[in-house]
Formats: structure tokens, sequence, C-alpha cells
């Protein structure tokens, strides 16, 4: 407890810094934005503004991403609520409630809530993050390398389990992902793989062009086959605080969602996604009047915000205790923390506390002035949501090739993301998702060169990850996992929460 | 969430595929395994206690591919979706874009074709423009606003603050300015000018009616 107590005081002195605090505060600024406008997701957006981060230290840029991730999270669910559109991904199910709470003349209502309830459960989450950081962290020492190879699997086993639309498929992107981890040079014997012999192929396919070209430009493409044409004049928000009785029948989902969404968060695989689904399908099935939900119910918005949040907030945890990126936001930490030369892992906490407890620190600070920024400024925002898509768009491309370009000043780069945009776009037409296979690339290179370690310290023998009791766990898990997913009954439950 | 999709009628399909979507993917995926096996056809493949190069993604292809053909197989017996309306606009106006500013950011030379490099004060206005028009709603003078107001901002914040090793504008143009000038007197006065150009271009052809009906992406919950 002591300890406890000690690191987050350090935490604070670190967050609490004018320079920290003020990019603590343009993250969650720049977060809020994008959350809001429809069409520009957090993923393009951190690889985007990589190259601004060069010249910051890495604690001040890491807590400036992490910002706008979870800012990111808030802002989603203004655009969810006032126009029925998920700003984010995990504002789809805010929508459901929330715009009808709009319609009902309680906007602001339900913004309130959400605000309050992403706050409380930000605060549980970092208390969280704070308290489990440690032993994770000893946990994480005495994995070998059979044992972050199991873990891994596990990770993509969930990514699988959890992704929408046929199993199949999510396998195959996983692979895909994990196949695309392995062009370049061969890290043991120097020899060039599916390089086609070209220069800048050689180093690998680099993480930040891929994840441009698969969100950022395959976004934009297929955005332009659904665009809508829709009224979105600013209603009237309302009041913005929620009353007694409007507490009184939030209070428990929050706690819930709360709950719900940290546990998820945790695991690898993207978990963190799942989350508000989870939340309002339990909501539902607790509700006494389940035919409220989809007519306003505010636990419908209460529930899934809190977990929303607290997910995106917990899924720091496998990255800065174990060094495996859970998502693919995560996976860009890494390529921040990389470029400033901390290698994520268990050491971070050791070598880095001021990083690591000040990031953590920030989170909280940053969560308190999003409820700032998202309140009392509302009207800012929703005006934002009048420039028009076919404004928008060349925006963000243009964006897109000077922040790639700046990372390595190299014009291949530039083409590239034109290239995995399009084979992004094939793959949404092909029915793919292409989030797990952005997560198999991530996990990919720590996988082979697991595997290879492990197999030469067992010589040859599979068996190694059997015979291991953490490993053979952990697979254990993934094969579980797997099979429950495979069932005709489970199954159905999963298209259920998902086409909710 | 598959708000977007439709969901496909049983009836009113002819042939034996069922799902063309899964179809079209499976084949995809097979075209994608089999061009990684010929590409990693000379790399030793080594044995269990020490892997060769080839071995990983050699595993990985015959995955992708069996996946592949699952789907294939599966597209024949199983109901499914069917292939969305392409667009050739779209990919083909916003990839346009981007290979502009690609082959303008800085001297670029294929074969015997050689651009000078021209630096963002041309590329970001070239990849705003072309990329526009992949819109249908897109309208030239509305693009140029655009790019000649986001380019200034652009070139402040990245060449300015920021210090970003990017290109601003062609050498040439810089020697235009008088010797005392330094690289950022000519960055600030040309952002100034072009904003200058933007507000001209704004108010020079009469304002639209305003609508409050505007096009949105929607998102249908993806990531």
């Amino acid at each position: 407890m002591g300890d406890f107590l000690s690191n987050l005081t350090l935490g604070f002195g670190v967050a609490l810094t004018p320079l920290n605090l003020g990019l603590a505060f343009l993250g969650c600024l720049v977060g809020t934005l994008i959350g809001v406008l429809p069409g520009v997701g957090p993923i393009a957006t951190i690889a985007m503004l990589l190259p601004i981060t060069f010249g910051l230290d890495p604690t001040g840029a890491l807590i400036m991403l992490a910002g706008i991730y979870y800012g990111a999270q808030y802002g989603g669910s203004t655009t969810a609520i006032l126009v029925n559109i998920p700003g984010e991904a995990t504002s789809v199910v805010t929508a459901l409630d929330g715009h009808q709470m709009a319609r009902q003349g309680r906007a602001g209502v339900a913004l309130g809530i959400a605000a309050i309830g992403s706050f409380f459960a930000g605060t549980v989450a970092t208390l969280v993050i704070a308290a489990l950081g440690a032993p994770l962290t000893r946990l994480a020492l005495i994995f070998g390398p059979a044992e972050y190879f199991s873990l891994m699997v596990m990770g993509l086993v969930f990514a699988v389990v959890l992704a929408r639309g046929s199993i199949l498929k999510a396998i195959a992107m996983i692979l895909v992902g994990v196949l695309l981890s392995t062009v370049g040079t061969d890290l043991e014997t120097g020899e060039e793989r599916m390089t086609f012999g070209l220069q800048f192929l050689v180093d690998g396919i680099d993480f930040a062009v891929l994840a441009m070209g698969i969100f950022g430009i395959a976004e934009i493409l297929r955005n332009l086959d659904h665009t809508e044409h829709r009224d979105v004049v600013r209603q009237s928000i309302g009041r913005l605080l929620p009353n007694r009785d409007d507490f009184k029948q939030s209070y428990k989902p929050v706690l819930r969602g709360t709950f719900i969404g940290a546990v998820l968060g945790i695991l690898p695989g993207n978990g963190a996604v799942l989350g508000p689904f989870a939340s309002y399908t339990l909501e539902k099935k607790l509700a006494r009047d389940p035919r409220r939900f989809g007519r306003g119910a505010i636990e419908g918005v209460a529930g899934p915000e809190s977990a929303n949040n607290a997910g995106a907030q917990t899924s720091f945890i496998p990255l800065l205790t174990l060094g495996i990126p859970p998502n693919a936001v995560m996976a860009l930490m890494v390529g921040a923390m990389t470029i400033h030369g901390i290698v994520p892992g268990p050491q971070v906490m050791t070598r880095n506390p001021d990083l690591f407890w000040g990031m953590i620190a920030s989170m909280w600070v940053g969560n308190l002035m999003l409820l700032v920024i998202n309140l009392p400024m509302i009207g800012m925002w929703v005006r934002l949501l009048k420039v028009p898509y076919h404004l928008m768009f060349p925006a963000i491309l243009m964006f897109c090739c000077i922040g790639i370009y700046s990372i390595n000043s190299l014009p291949t780069d530039v083409m590239f993301i034109g290239l995995f945009g399009f084979v992004g776009y094939m793959l949404i037409k092909f029915g793919f998702e292409p989030a797990p296979m952005l997560l198999g690339f991530v996990l990919g290179k720590l996988m082979e060169e697991n595997l290879r370690r492990a197999l030469i310290i067992s010589r040859g023998s599979m068996e190694t990850f059997i015979d291991r009791p953490v490993s053979a766990g952990l697979l254990a898990v993934a094969l579980i996992l797997l099979v429950l997913a495979l069932l005709p009954t489970v199954r159905k439950g999963r298209d259920e929460v998902f086409t909710e | 969430m598959s708000i977007s999709h439709d969901r496909p009628e049983a009836s009113g399909r002819q042939g034996p595929v069922r799902a063309p979507q899964s179809l079209a993917g499976g084949i995809f995926l097979i075209a994608l395994a089999a061009l990684a096996l010929w590409l990693t056809r000379d790399l030793s493949r080594g044995t269990l206690s020490a892997m060769g190069p080839g071995m990983l993604p050699d595993w990985l292809a015959i995955g992708v591919g069996l996946c592949g053909l699952a789907l294939v197989v599966l597209s024949f017996l199983k109901e499914g979706e069917v292939l969305e309306r392409w667009s050739l606009r779209g990919p083909l106006l916003v990839i346009a874009g981007i290979l502009a500013f690609a082959v303008t950011i800085r001297p670029f030379s294929l074969g015997g074709l050689s651009i000078p490099g021209l630096g963002l004060v041309v590329a970001g206005p070239l990849a705003i423009i072309i990329g526009g028009f992949a819109s249908p709603d897109a309208r030239l003078r509305e693009l140029v606003v655009l790019s000649l107001s986001l380019t200034p901002f652009c070139m402040f914040l990245f060449g300015d603050l920021l210090n970003l090793p990017i290109p601003i504008f062609p050498q040439a143009f810089a020697d235009l300015f008088p010797a005392g000038w330094s690289q950022k007197d000519v960055l600030r006065a040309t952002a100034a000018a072009l904003i200058a150009a933007a507000v001209v271009v704004y108010f020079a052809g009469g304002r639209r009616r305003a609508t409050n009906e505007i096009d949105v992406a929607d998102q249908g919950g993806r990531l």
C-alpha cells in the first residue's frame, strides 16, 4: 500500500508539470475532435501524429498519444447521441438509446451521464492499472520464450473470437497479418524474405504505413461508398446534469459497466471493444422492463459508456507490463516508445518509473480534463459535425500523406499507404475485418522470435509448449475459447451480441 | 455489426455459387498464399531445432491457402453475402492524389521521367484537389479554398513550429526572394499569401445558399 501511494505520488509529480499538463490537454482535445468526427479514428490519427512527438521527451509523447486514444472514446459518444452515427466504433451501442434520449429532448442528460460514467470508469481503471502494474510485471519476469509465445497465441485466439462475422475469415486475417510481418530480413540468418529485391522492404513493412493504409486510406475509400445525406441541424441539448432519478437509475449500470470493461480491457486480443456490447446485453437482461431498451433507457447509455472507457484504459496493462500490445492503438504506442529508445515490457517500470507512473497519473488528469472539454464545450463540438465528409476526407488524405512522409522522409512510404489502402478496401469488400490482421502483424515478429528461441532451447521439441505449466495453461485457455466460439449455440449468442 | 450490408435474398440468384463474397475472398487468399510460397521457394526451411528463414512463412502461407480453400468450398455449400457494389472513382482518384503527393514532395525520377522537388506547397493542394474529386459531392471551388487554407496551416505547423524535415517549396522559388530572407521568412510570407488567396477565392464566387443536409460518413461500427 505504501508502495502504491508513493508510486502514485511520483506519477502525479510527473503528470502535473506544466509541459505534461499541456500535452495531456492537447492529446485530449485532439482525441475529442477525432472522436466527434465520424470517419477519423484514433489509429490513423496517432499514426499521423507520430512525427510530431519526435521532438518531445518520451513521457510527454506517450502522455499526449494516450490522451488521443481515451479522448476519442469520450468524443465518440457525442456523435452517437446527437446524430445517431457512432463517432468511434466502440460507441455503436451508445447510439441505440442515446439517440432516442436526444429525440425525447434529453440529449444533455445522455451526454452528461456518458461523461460522468466515463469519468468514474476512468478513475477506477487508473487505480486498477496502478494496482496491477507491479504484480503483473513480476509475473512477466518469470515468463520464458515458450510462455510468451503461448500468451500471444492466446491473444490472437481472443482476437478471432471477438472479431465480427465469420471465424474462418478472422483466422485467415490473423495468418495474413503474421505472414506480412515475416517480410524483410530474417533476424537470425540475415537472409531477405519476400522483399521482391526492393530496398525499402529489407527492413520489413513499416507498421505505421500498414496501419495508415488499412485504417486511414481504406476507411476513406469505404466511407466514400457509404456516405449518407443527413440533417445534422442542432437540436436543443437541454440540461446537462442528470437529476436524482437519473443517477439512481444509472449508478449500478455504471459500476457493472466499469467492472466488465476493465476486465475485458486487460485481455490481450482487443477485448476492450467487446465491453460496451457485453455491458448493454447485461443491462438489458437485468432490467425489470427490457422493452425500454432501444427507446431511450438511460442504463443503455451509462453502462456501455463506462465499459468503453474502462476498457480503453486497462488495455494499457498488457503493453506496460508484458510488452505485448493488445490492439492496434497500443501497437502504435510501441512504435512511439521504440522511436525514443524504450523497449516496452516489464523493464519499463523499473528502468523508467517516471514514464510508467507519469503516464498512469496523466490518465486520471486527462479524464478530469475531458469532463471539462466535453460538457461545457459541447456546443463547439456539435458545430464541427456540420463539416461535410466531402471536405473532410481530402484534409485527412493530406494529413496522412504528410504524417507518413515525415516519419522516414521516404516518398515510397506515401505510395505504400495508397497500395495498402486499396488492399484494405478489397478486404473490406470481401467481408474481412482488417483489425485482426493488424494485430497479427504486430505480434508476428515477437511470436516468431519467441517460437524460434523456445525451440532452440528445447532442441526442436514442440512438447516444450505443453510441458511448461504456464504455457500449457495459456494454450488450453486458447483452445477452449476457440472450441466454445465454434459451438453452434455459443456462436448464435455471439452473433446476437454483435447485431444487437 | 453490419448495418450497411444488405441481407442477401435467398431467391433471385442463379448458378451454383451461393456466397459470392466468400468465393472472391477465398480466391484472393489462395492467390496470396501462392505468391508467398513462390517468393520463399529458395529459402531454407531448416529443422525444428534450428528453424530456417523459410519455415514460418511457408507454414503461414499454407495456412492462409487452406483458409482460402475452405472459403471457396463453403461458398458453394452455404448461403452468404453477395459482393457489394464496387466503385472505381473513389479508389482511382484517392490513389492518384496520394501518388501525386509522393512524386512531387521531393525530386523524383522513374525511367526517363523526372520531376523536380516541388515541396508541400504543390504536393498538398494536388493531393487535396485530385483526391477530393473522389466524392461525387466535390466542387472545384470548395476544394481550392480548402487546399489554399490547409496548406499554409500545415506549412506553419510542420515546417515552422515543429521543424520537421519536410520540403516546403522548390529551391528555385526561395531564390526569388531577397537574399537576406531566411527559409522561415519565405515560408511565412508564402503562407500569408496563400491564406489571402483562399479568402479571395472564397468570396469571389458568391456564397451558396446554406442547407442543413450534409453528407456524413456512416461508419457502421467499424474501427
